[in-house]
This record gives C-alpha cells, structure tokens and sequence, in this order.
C-alpha cells in the first residue's frame, strides 16, 4: 500500500478536490483505494466522493473521529472498521474499488462533540506513544484488512498536529498545492524543507514530494520555474484556473482535464503507466442535484 | 537524607498516588515523587542487597506509572551499567520496561506489527518538544 498525502498551508487550493478526482482515476484503473479524511476541522470529502447525497447532511455516523475515540488509548479489542468507511460507487470494469473513511457526520452538532472528545484522547506528545501508535495503527489496519493499493490521506492544512503526522510519518509521497501568491508559497516551502528533514520511520523509504501550482492564471507563465527553484523541486505540476461547474465534474479537454491527467500519471507512474484519457472521463462522479 | 526517611517518603508517596488513582485524579506527580525517592534509595543502598534490588525496581517501575518513560529507560540503563548488580536484577528491571512495551503492543496490534513503541515514544517526545513539522525547534 502506498500512503499519498495531499497538504496545503493555506486551504482553497483545491486539495480535496484534487484527491477525490485521484481516487475515482485509481479506482477506474482497477487499483483498491481508501481514502482517508484527516481534515477534522473542516471535513468535506464525503462531499467530494457523494458518499452521502441526503439533502439533510449526512447519514452515517462513522468515520475517524468515532474510530479514533475508540481506540486513541489502545483497545484490546479495536471495533471494525467497516462502520466507520463507506464505498463509493466507481467504474468497476477493471475490478477496482473506494473505500472513503469520512472524518464523521460533519456538520452535524454530535461530530463537533465528538471532535473535542478526540482531541482530550489524542495526545501526540503523550510520552507513552500511545497517540502515534494509534495512528500508525489506524494507517496499518486498513492496510492489512482493506488491503487498498493506495491510501489517499486529506491532511489538515497549516501546521497542524495532524497534518504533520500525515505528511511526516504517515506518506510515502505527499503532494503539496500552493497557489500564485507570496503567502501560499512560503508557506510550502517552510512545510517541504520540514517535511525534507523529518527522519523516517524504520523500513519506510525516503519521501517524494510533489508539488502543484493550483488556480494558475494565464500571466503564471513564469512562474513554475521560480517556484521549483524556491522549493527545491525539479518539476511543478501546474493546474490551471478553471471555473468548474457546481457538480466538481471535470471536462473532457479542457485545460484542466489535461493537467489533472498529466498530473496523475507523474503522480501514480506505476499505476497509471497505460491510463488514457477517457479512464479519467470514465472516473467522473454521476451528476448530482445541487441545491 | 537517610534511608529511614527516604523509605517514609516513599511510602507516603505510595499512598498518595494510591489514593489520587482511587479518586480519579492523576496521580502521575505523585508516582514520579516515589521514582526520585526509590532512585534515592537506589544510589544509597548496594544492589547486592535486597533493599538496594527493590528500591532499583521500584525507581524504574514508578517512572512508568508516572508516564515518565525516559526516565525509566534512563534509570534501566544504569542499573544495567552496574559491574556489581546481580543478574537476575538485570533481568528484572528490563522485563519491567518490556512488560509495559508488551502492554502497548498488545493494544495497538496493527501498528505493532510494523513498528516499535519505542519508536513512537521517541516521535512523541519529538513532537512535545519541537511542535508540529519540527517548526518549533
């Protein structure tokens, strides 16, 4: 299982979109996805993937949050994870499949309840490493039990405790979204030099880190070159700007379609080594009611 | 300090944490008191003696009551240092520190699988002291 990280210091950027798009590609390419919502404070991937199309919010009541609570401490017995994840209809032509852990029923008043419960269990500095082993634990029982080819991780953005732990410890490549302004892309390159010294973790390999340039503007031009050149990266993937309809649906050809493949198949070279575009059309979500 | 008022310290520091426990409040300072307390035992008495093992076992044992797993794993180093010590001394105090690493593992069976609770106690004690990303170093 490969762990990818989607980051950004500031939000907006698109992250979540991004990942969700990923995830229905791998998907539609026949590879076993789960992907994993760590953005507790502003959750919205059960948005992004339509894992919950109730006009009154979502449904379900697990998620991270929920499993987190259950097992912050250690628990000798740990509850499924089937109640706390929620497939998500794809192409299943190539035998593939996504499994989405929402971080919980956000918005509704119980996951904010449930958030503050977490955050008195969790401790990452606990001198014990409970919390980290908790984490890890979460990371390492999805893999042995759901047995994904990739876990997709929607981290925090900032610096945040979580979002740290994602990017630093939890990915095996992170992929890090800034946009054309001096603030965002400061801010990625404090987070990527962080994340470039952070020491890894026993039989885990050194971190690839991908960066994107998301909402270019036509007069960005110039600007890819200098920000590889500021974030010591070889290459920046660039998304151009793109008024997406309501329904987040990709269109065929247009410049953003193009990107998002360019972009997944340096992302994902193995998995992606024979995509052709129309696996991406193929991947796009069912058109849904907008209110 | 003599031993005599170490021991009614340690003693009373016992009860304490006991007490704390029993009344749902942590008792973590008053355990560390009874590690600094035994190690102070430990350094006056000889680990040939009986005294000398238990107050060794006990420093190591309390620390980790207190949540205090450097230190223990600092006070097991040195006991496992001493030229003097008995082995089955040795043996004792490192089964303390595996007995709570087993403890760990067996509630984080997954994680366990893959990696070490000494591994995320050093990433939590980084955490603590340096913040998210290692910003705040």
């Amino acid at each position: 299982m490969e762990t990818v990280a989607f980051y950004s210091y500031k939000g907006g950027v698109g992250r979540s979109l991004l990942l969700a798009h990923a995830a229905r590609f791998l998907a539609t390419l026949g590879q076993g996805v789960v992907a994993l919502d760590f953005d507790f404070e502003a959750p919205g991937l059960h948005y992004k993937l339509g894992a919950d199309q109730s006009p009154y919010g979502p449904s379900f009541t697990g998620g991270a949050v929920p499993y987190l609570i259950a097992t912050a401490e250690g628990a000798a017995s740990a509850p499924p994870l089937d109640p706390h994840t929620i497939s998500v209809e794809v192409p299943t032509e190539a035998g593939g499949w996504l499994r989405l852990m929402p971080a919980g029923p956000a918005p509704h008043p119980p996951y904010w309840a449930a958030l503050k419960e977490l955050g008195d269990k969790l401790r990452l500095g606990d001198p014990s490493g409970r919390g980290f082993m908790a984490l890890l634990d979460l990371q390492a029982r999805i893999a042995d039990e759901l047995k994904p080819d990739y876990l997709l991780i929607d981290a925090r953005t900032g610096v945040t405790e979580l979002g740290s732990v994602a990017t630093t410890i939890l990915a095996d490549t992170v992929v890090c979204m800034f946009v054309e302004n001096r603030e965002s892309l400061d801010g990625a390159r404090v987070v990527i030099e962080a994340i470039r010294r952070s020491p890894r973790l026993v039989n885990q390999s050194p971190i690839r880190i991908l960066a994107v340039l998301s909402r270019a503007t036509a007069a960005a031009t110039w600007l890819p070159a200098s920000a590889a050149a500021i974030l010591g990266i070889d290459e920046i993937f660039l998304l151009p700007h793109d008024d997406l309809h309501a329904s987040e649906r990709l269109v065929s050809g247009s410049g953003l379609f193009s990107a998002y493949f360019t972009l997944f198949k340096g992302l994902f070279p193995s998995a992606a080594e024979f995509a052709k575009p129309h696996h991406l059309v193929s991947a796009q979500p069912s058109p849904r009611k907008n209110l | 300090m003599d031993i005599d008022t170490l021991n009614a310290l340690v003693t009373d520091a016992i009860w304490r944490a006991q007490e704390l426990d029993a009344l749902g409040i942590q008792p973590a300072s008053a355990w560390r008191e009874v590690s600094v307390f035994e190690e102070e035992l430990a350094k006056a008495l000889p680990s040939s003696e009986l005294e000398g093992q238990i107050a060794r076992r006990g420093a190591v044992r309390a620390a980790l009551k207190a949540g205090e797993y450097a230190r223990a794993q600092s006070l097991c180093d040195t006991y496992l240092a001493d030229t003097d010590a008995p082995t089955f001394l040795k043996t004792g105090v490192q089964e303390i520190l595996e007995e709570a690493d087993r403890e760990i593992s067996s509630r984080f069976q997954h994680a366990a699988k893959h990696h070490t609770p000494r591994e995320a106690r050093d990433l939590a004690s980084r955490f603590s002291d340096a913040g998210a990303f290692s910003l705040a170093a």
